[in-house]
């Protein structure tokens, strides 16, 4: 039975000149598991909201054909009936959460709705999606990805039959990515709920989908079943997705003539083993740079800090942590959420002041220093590019350290990086206004501004769809020649093997390892205490030899030949 | 070694005035005592009772009464366990409202004819500025606006209020990260001198003045989604739906410790009335 029938769908913004959405028809199953992928503004979030008639109900637009979801027509039924046949998780779900408590926010549709059952309501909605035994717990300790259970507890909780989530995982590590899309599936495979996901995430689409729907500038390519589907390397690549790193190097070995033309490619890295058991890993010289002996350009003495909480306890960050990042260093730092990842990089720009110990930059004590006064040394990138935005242009934004620094020849300079950038186009616009790539390349260029010794970026490629994360990762590695030293916090496992030199493992504000990516990688108890997980491709090549060591599909091509 | 107490001393205070300090005492207020006496209450109970005592104090002077008042707020504000910022923006606030008078007139030799119309004051405003903060803050703002609710105040505002408090920790986090911004990439003037300190001062308040901008445009892009959010969970629906109003109040319940606390009160002012007359 189809439980979404879509046609003829033609939809446009108020005021937009060309319609988004064009001449969609579809048909999903009830008890489908749905990955609707495509290109940065090809229209898959409004396409999601017309199933739950926020389109056309609450957003108002140029609207033609009939969107029937679970046997109602969106156009004639209101937002509160379809809020029950489909809930929706936001890709900024935190803002979607209305309510202090966990079960006040899980059970406040229904009780809106007046179903006098709303608090058992609540409470199984709860329980579904792991989040038993919090429910009187206030929302801000919370973590990210147990907000995110909580925003789908919200949908979950009037019972419909089916749910659309925005990019579930776009913000959260493995670990709770893992988390979510475990919960996903016992809601999918157990409780018969149709699974609609906007995802990037290859590697999750062919673990967890049964189907994947390509969107390409406005309309519906494809829908196909996850494993034909991903076989279609070139097709996605035209619309930058990725597909899994087992597939693209499956792909390369074939058009190399390496594997057979019949043989259906691999996606996950079970079917990788089969396809690739003919391969015997050759490794290739043990790459060993020399570990950088400069001197030390922050060291952390026995640093404590704890943040006050609402009730009870200081939360403990760090007790008693030591570290030193010597010059012209490129660190990863990595870590499950809350390691206390952001917290050590705004202890070293004085932001936060430690409890005890002392910090050194430079051989200086930062506690005496004012952090206007270290920003010529070091400085750092936010997370969330629009806190970084205090102009109302992006030319200004940069220029902004500069002038009131009265550095010589600013404006010259300010052109040059708006040129290195390439925002010299964009210049005059407001930061906020921009793309995701093109706001976090606007915020690079702010951090570099005053031309400091040591940068610290926090999750820089967090949140970006993967072409333009690979263009964040091209212009990280452009700056590698600029300065000196660089420590990024991420949890984008492909960009710590490529770009990092040094790799430092948080896990509840301690170090548990620091080193080179084969220390890391290959020391698999590290890897389970911090809840890291290494690339895909890295994890393939151990499957099939747990000598090999190999962190890109390039690596991956050159280690394994034939016998 | 005295140095450094100071130092630490003068490090402690500026700590204290951070932003991130005002969002957990503003928490801490609304939420980090819900399991006091008084967040215990029955709303209902403690608005009539904050009616009666916020109001009476402003008709009576007899001295005996009003101490009896304040003496009860005192205890009431004490077991709410008020966070320690408005307790001091309450001692701030009586003491330049009537307060300074006070000291003023004890000083240039006022005698008991100046002093007594003066405590008396003092007196009437302390306890209606406590027992608002009892009520207030002691309660938290869902069981608050649930009462105000049962009184027949708009749905409208009662969500308000408990809306506020969602958002104001958001507001603040997203002001103090401007602020952070301005803080790193600024340049400050130098304040060791007394006119750089004046400069500095101003320095700040125009960085408050420009971290505004760009605080409601991020607010304003992050509530985009709170917006559907809430016509998707049918709060329009709710705001019009009687059913939903009374499955709301049926939370509220008079409990063993709500006629404790009545009893108590009224037994204590009724001592006070007692005491007023025979004095």
């Amino acid at each position: 039975m189809n439980i979404i029938e879509i046609e003829n769908l033609t939809y446009s913004y108020p005021a937009a000149k060309s319609p988004i959405l064009k001449n969609i028809s579809l048909q999903v199953e009830e008890g489908d598991f749905l990955a609707v992928v495509g290109n940065n503004g090809c229209g898959k979030s409004t396409f999601c909201k017309t199933l739950n008639g926020l389109i056309p109900h609450f957003i108002t637009g140029d609207w033609e054909g009939t969107v029937r979801v679970g046997g109602l027509n969106t156009l004639e039924s209101d937002v509160g009936a379809l809020a029950c046949k489909a809930g929706y998780v936001y890709q900024d779900f935190e803002n979607q959460i209305v309510r202090p408590t966990v079960l006040d926010d899980a059970s406040y549709a229904c009780l809106n709705y007046a179903m006098p059952d709303y608090l058992e309501r609540g409470r199984e909605a709860l329980a579904l999606c792991g989040l038993e035994g919090r429910e009187d717990d206030y929302i801000w300790p919370l973590s990210g990805g147990q907000t995110h259970l909580l925003a789908l507890a919200g949908a979950v909780s009037l019972r419909p039959d089916i749910l659309i989530l925005d990019e579930p995982i776009a913000q959260l590590d493995p670990g709770h990515a893992d988390k979510i899309y475990g919960v996903l599936r016992e809601l999918n495979e157990k409780h018969g709920k149709t699974i609609i996901v906007i995802e990037h995430h290859t590697e999750y689409i062919a673990d967890y989908c049964k189907h994947v729907m390509l969107m390409r500038d406005g309309s519906i390519a494809w829908k196909l079943p996850t494993a034909e589907a991903l076989q279609r390397v070139d097709e996605l690549r035209e619309c930058n997705i990725f597909p899994p790193q087992v597939t693209i190097a499956a792909h390369r070995m074939r058009k190399e003539g390496r594997l057979p033309e019949a043989q259906p490619l691999p996606t996950t890295i079970a079917e990788g083993k089969e396809a690739f058991s003919s391969l015997c890993c050759r490794p290739a010289a043990p790459a060993s740079p020399q570990r950088q002996t400069g001197e030390p350009a922050v060291r952390f003495q026995d640093v404590s800090l704890a943040y006050r909480s609402v009730k009870g306890e200081d939360r403990v960050v760090f007790d008693r942590l030591n570290l030193e990042v010597r010059r012209g260093e490129k660190i990863a730092l990595i870590g499950s959420n809350g390691a206390g990842k952001s917290t050590l990089m705004k202890l070293m720009v004085g932001l936060l002041k430690p409890g005890r110990g002392e910090i050194f930059l430079n051989g200086e004590n930062v506690r005496k220093r004012k952090t206007e006064d270290l920003s010529r040394q070091i400085s750092l990138v936010y997370q969330n590019p629009e806190q970084m935005f205090i102009k109302d242009s992006i030319r200004a934004d940069i220029a902004y350290a500069m002038q009131v620094r009265q550095v010589p020849d600013w404006e010259a300079r300010t052109g040059a990086l708006l040129a290195r950038f390439r925002l010299t186009e964009l210049q005059d616009r407001d930061g906020r206004l921009l793309s995701g790539g093109q706001m976090r390349r606007a915020s690079l260029a702010i951090g570099i501004a005053l031309n400091p010794g040591i940068l610290l970026l926090d999750e820089p490629t967090a949140n970006l769809d993967i072409a333009t994360r690979r263009e964040i990762m091209r212009t990280l590695t452009d700056m590698k020649g600029i300065t000196e030293t660089v420590m990024i916090a991420t949890h984008d496992m492909q960009l710590v093997c490529e770009w990092a030199e040094r790799i430092v493992v948080l896990c509840q504000g301690r170090v548990v390892a620091d080193g080179r990516r084969d220390e890391i990688f290959g020391n698999r108890a590290v890897a389970e205490t911090a809840g890291i997980r290494p690339p895909e491709i890295f994890s393939m090549g151990q499957a099939l030899d747990p000598g090999a060591l190999c962190y890109t599909v390039e690596e991956f091509l050159q280690s394994f030949q034939e016998a | 070694m005295e140095t450094k107490t100071k130092q630490k001393l003068s490090e402690s205070i500026l700590d204290k005035f951070s932003i991130d300090f005002l969002r957990s005492q503003v928490l801490k207020n609304a939420y980090g005592n819900d399991d006091t006496v008084i967040a215990r209450l029955d709303p209902r109970i403690l608005l009539m009772w904050y009616l009666f005592i916020g109001l009476v104090p402003w008709f009576v002077s007899n001295l005996w009464f009003l101490m009896a008042c304040f003496l009860l707020v005192l205890v009431t504000t004490k077991l709410a366990r008020v966070a320690g910022l408005v307790l001091l923006l309450f001692a701030v606030g009586v003491f330049s409202q009537t307060g300074y008078l006070f000291l003023v007139s004890l000083l240039f030799g006022g005698d008991t004819s100046t002093i007594i119309p003066l405590l008396i004051l003092t007196l009437k405003v302390a306890t209606c500025s406590l027992a608002s903060i009892t009520v207030f803050s002691g309660l938290d703002p869902d069981r608050l606006s649930n009462g105000l609710m049962w009184y027949g105040c708009p749905e409208r505002l009662s969500f308000s209020i408990s809306y506020a408090y969602r958002v104001l920790p958001m507001l603040m986090e997203e002001f103090q990260n401007i602020l952070l911004s301005f803080r790193m990439r600024g340049n400050p003037p130098a304040h060791e001198t007394f006119r750089g300190k004046v400069r500095y001062l101003f320095y700040q308040v125009q960085v408050v003045m420009h971290a505004f901008y760009p605080l409601m445009l991020n607010t304003a892009k992050r509530s985009r989604t709170t917006v559907e959010a809430l016509e998707i969970k049918g709060y329009r629906y709710a705001a019009v739906n009687k059913t939903v109003k009374k499955m709301k109040l049926a939370t509220l319940k008079v409990t063993y410790n709500d006629l404790l606390f009545t009893a108590v009160s009224v037994l204590w002012i009724a001592l006070a009335i007692l005491a007023s007359t025979l004095f």
